[in-house]
């Protein structure tokens, strides 16, 4: 008789003063987040009206623009794919091993996920002239120090960490009861093939798409090795016309690009039934594969261990004495401490919104097309024109308590990153069997008991991941917070572009490991908080108990 | 256990949201501020700042610009803020961005009267911003890959067949003060024989860096034999000890002498604290400032005739290009345009 319950859809029917508070959060959230953006748009739109568009849209489709554009999405491409590829390798070889290493690993790509891409540049750069003096004095022939090879290597290796975080995930929402049943007749090999690939094939397809955006907006390591990429071109066009309209035109292109790719990603995770357990470990009985897959993992677990080396290598030896990295930390404490309130607070401001949004991106009708296509949008565009867009927005006597203060990098980060975390609680609601939504609320006599108590632990997992990642990426944050940081409030990551120009190698590379161990012990936390939070499987009779005050 | 760990969850979050509360509510301590945007490297400006907070009592609010953004970071700032100003002052480390300011209207007239003994090409002739000491574009050699006899001497020997094109580096100019040097070029050539000197080194595969100290880096490290740089990323790297020697350009009768980008100060129209403001330019531009950042490395080539010396050009004079600061701006938007048709393919 309870079957009828079980047919309402999750956002079917929503209490009163839920509803009312979800519309707030999303007003919010379109305030935050696209009102920057839609600044930008109208600024641009009154330059069209006014006849005074920017030169920008006579060369927008010439010759050199569309070559660099599919250069810039070949190498974005390569890497996103190569990425994806090492992901599953790695991620597949972590189910023969103990849950103490998989949970070591992902705490170390995790840890690597704030440092800044140009740091990844400099020391393989350094390693790579290194290996060269070594290979000349054997009288070999030097490896290339720059060109498309050398730059689609050293992204690849920037990208890896976020890649096998990922792709772990990816495989993780793979439901293993379907796997075991699987396995029952058929090899692991071909369970792997025709079984958890395809079953994950729509959340990896999502990486793949994250992945190719992360790398098209990044002009600072291909420029490093000669390689041209379109998001230079839009840094070369504001710079030669100081015109945010004038680059957000220069930007239509990777916009347009960007956009098709997210949409076509999105259209898999939509489709997503699975069940991710963030959590999984090692199987009760691992997975046997062939030799060559076998080989295979084994290389990219190497590959992995290569980039962990190079980068800590590097930044342990560069970093000196513990007593230097103490007198760098003691120097820079100011920044340290307003960088970890900048994340705490856009964690803060974000999980809100993104869950409102994520609740959205559910609907199967037009509008959940548009919120999808709505979220979309801060992915791709530049984080100057982000800050840019803030200040139109916010630089107002109207906001005069707002504007100036810390809470403005604050909506940096949350303008730029608010997606990532909507894109994960999406997957986790998803994840989650809807008749206990329902259950709670029919039983339901109290929204906010029934809130605390019913849907956040349900979605507790996937508030903790989004956490983690917009935690990783705030820390790293630079181009938008530099535009709008207030007068007397430096972060963390502008003081490392600071001391790099400077050449002082040492203060960035203790400063970088204050960076990588922080987010090291934040990730430990909220592992320890997964594994304290097990998901056991909720059952409607729980439900009902829990929901009696 | 799931409930314990979403209280402590929301106590956590609880605890954060006050203490942000507290923060943005909380009073200043009354004492007087200037907000300074900066361009001019954090190592070398702050020192400053805590020099002038404990002549004048007036604490500084910095906003610092990094190499990083690619110029694109304070001045499009300061032309965004226009309506609603946050700044004081600006602190540039060249000239061409604050013309763009001035003829944006983000700049407010203001002649100081410590820049009484600054020569006259360091002034504004409208009055709105006003110039000091200066850093000049040189060339950094390794010298593990270059013997003296093989340094260049001229910007145009590296068209020199005797250097291959990937020993030599200069940073993307379409940014920085590389852009700067490149339009004094096509200010001084003419755009044909500039756009084809540039032409050249693309084609002979010069390589193109993201920026004055990754060639400062690269060349130190032995990854080139010599590059184009500033002349304090130079210094920085022959006080860091690395094997590498500065060569001043173009210094030989008949040639044209290497571009000197001064430092350039103003204050903002309908800046907060104009008063301030004003007190703060009056220090920057005093004589005894521009001699404590002789010595901090940040100025190589001083405006006034100071006993200071610069010890990595062992007394090395620089004699500068001619050049009108005012064509250099000018040209320098179509310099970049043309720049990044060459060099970002």
């Amino acid at each position: 008789m309870a079957v009828p319950f079980l047919s309402f859809s999750v956002t079917s029917r929503r209490p009163g003063l839920v509803s009312v508070i979800n519309t707030i959060v999303l007003a919010l959230f379109l305030i935050i987040v696209i009102g920057p953006l839609a600044g930008l748009a109208v600024d641009l739109a009154r330059l069209v009206l006014s006849g005074t568009a920017p030169a920008a849209f006579a060369s927008l489709f010439s010759d050199r623009r569309i070559w660099l554009l599919v250069q810039s999405l070949l190498l974005a491409a390569a890497v996103a794919a190569a990425g994806i590829g090492t992901g599953i390798l790695v991620a597949t070889a972590l189910w023969r091993k103990p849950a103490g290493i998989t949970f070591a690993v992902l705490l170390m790509v995790l840890a690597l996920a704030p440092v800044p891409p140009y740091i990844h540049a400099l020391t393989w750069s350094q390693a790579i002239a290194t290996l060269n003096r070594g290979l000349t004095a054997l009288g070999s022939a030097p490896l290339p120090a720059t060109g498309w090879t050398v730059s689609f290597w050293v992204e690849f290796m920037a990208m890896l960490p976020v890649a096998i975080f990922l792709s772990y995930i990816a495989l993780a929402s793979v439901d293993r009861t379907l796997v075991e049943a699987a396995r029952m007749v058929r090899p692991d090999a071909d369970v792997l093939h025709a079984i958890i690939l395809p079953l994950a094939a729509p959340t990896l397809s999502a990486a793949f798409g994250f992945l190719v955006v992360l790398s098209c907006t990044d002009y600072s390591v291909p420029s490093l090795f000669g390689s041209d990429t379109y998001a230079l071109d839009i840094f070369s066009t504001y710079s030669a016309s100081g015109s945010a309209a004038g680059a957000l035109v220069a930007a239509i292109p990777l916009l347009i690009v960007t956009l098709s790719v997210m949409t076509w990603c999105r259209l898999g995770i939509r489709r997503l039934a699975q069940t991710p357990n963030w959590t999984a470990g090692s199987w009760d009985t691992p997975p046997e594969f062939p030799a060559l897959i076998r080989m295979a993992q084994e290389g990219a677990l190497a590959l992995l261990g290569i980039q962990v080396v190079v980068i800590f290598m590097g930044l342990v030896l560069a970093a000196g004495s513990l007593q230097r990295i103490a007198t760098t930390v003691q120097f820079s404490a100011r920044e340290i401490q307003n960088s970890f309130l900048v994340v705490a607070c856009t964690i803060l401001i974000a999980l809100p919104l993104a869950l409102a949004v994520s609740r959205e991106l559910l609907r199967e009708d037009r509008y959940g097309s548009l919120w999808w296509g709505i979220i979309l949008v801060p992915l791709a565009v530049p984080a100057p024109l982000v800050g840019i867009g803030l200040i139109s927005l916010w630089n107002n006597p109207a906001f005069s308590p707002v504007y100036g203060t810390f809470l403005m990098p604050v909506f940096a980060s949350v303008c730029r990153f608010t997606p990532f975390a909507a894109v994960i609680l999406f997957v986790q609601i998803r994840s989650v069997d809807p008749a206990l939504f329902d259950a709670a609320r029919v039983f339901s006599r109290d929204t906010l008991h029934t809130s605390c108590r019913i849907f956040l632990p349900l979605l507790a997992p996937g508030l903790f991941v989004a956490s983690a990642v917009l935690g990783a990426l705030t820390l790293g944050e630079l181009g938008a917070t530099l535009i709008v940081t207030p007068p007397g409030f430096g972060t963390l990551a502008i003081k490392i572009y600071n001391y790099l120009h400077y050449g002082a190698a040492p203060e960035v590379a203790g400063l970088c490991l204050v960076m990588v161990t922080a987010t090291l012990l934040a990730g430990l936390c909220i592992v320890t908080a997964l594994l304290r939070q097990r998901r056991t499987p909720g059952t409607i009779a729980q439900i009902s108990q829990e929901s009696i005050p | 256990m799931a409930d314990r760990n979403l209280k402590i969850f929301i106590l956590v979050a609880i605890v954060l949201a006050l203490a942000a509360a507290v923060l943005l509510v909380q009073p200043g301590d009354g004492r007087k501020t200037v907000v300074v945007y900066t361009s001019v490297d954090q190592v070398y400006s702050e020192p400053v700042f805590r020099d002038f907070e404990n002549r004048t009592g007036i604490i500084v609010l910095p906003v610092y610009d990094v190499e990083a953004t690619k110029t694109t970071g304070l001045v499009n700032r300061l032309i965004a803020e226009k309506n609603n100003p946050q700044a004081d002052v600006f602190w540039s480390a060249e000239f061409s961005q604050m013309i763009l300011l001035k003829n944006q209207s983000v700049l407010a007239r203001y002649q100081s009267p410590s820049a009484g003994d600054i020569p006259a090409q360091f002034h504004d002739r409208d009055g709105f911003w006003t110039g000091v000491g200066g850093r000049g574009r040189v060339f950094l050699v390794n010298t593990d890959l270059l013997k003296p006899a093989q340094y260049p001497e001229s910007v145009f020997d590296m068209m020199d067949p005797r250097y291959p094109g990937p020993s030599m580096g200069i940073a993307y100019p379409m940014f920085g003060t590389t852009a700067t040097q490149a339009a004094a070029l096509y200010s001084t050539l003419g755009r044909e024989k500039a756009h084809e000197f540039f032409a050249n080194l693309s084609r002979k595969g010069v390589r193109v860096v993201d920026g004055n100290s990754v060639v400062k880096d690269l060349v130190s490290s032995g990854q080139l034999s010599f590059g184009l740089t500033d002349t304090d990323d130079a210094c920085t790297a022959i006080a860091s000890g690395n094997h590498v020697a500065v060569v001043v350009p173009d210094q030989r009768a008949g040639e044209i002498g290497t571009l000197v980008i001064p430092d350039t100060i103003a204050l903002i129209n309908g800046a907060p604290h104009p008063d301030e403001g004003k007190v703060f330019i009056d220090y920057l531009l005093s004589r005894d400032t521009e001699s404590s950042l002789v010595r901090s490395g940040w100025i190589q080539v001083p405006s006034r005739d100071l006993p200071e010396k610069v010890p990595c050009l062992n007394g090395t004079t620089i004699r500068p290009m001619v050049v009108s600061y005012q064509d250099v701006f000018e040209g320098i938007e179509m310099t970049k345009t043309d720049l990044a048709e060459i060099f970002i393919r």
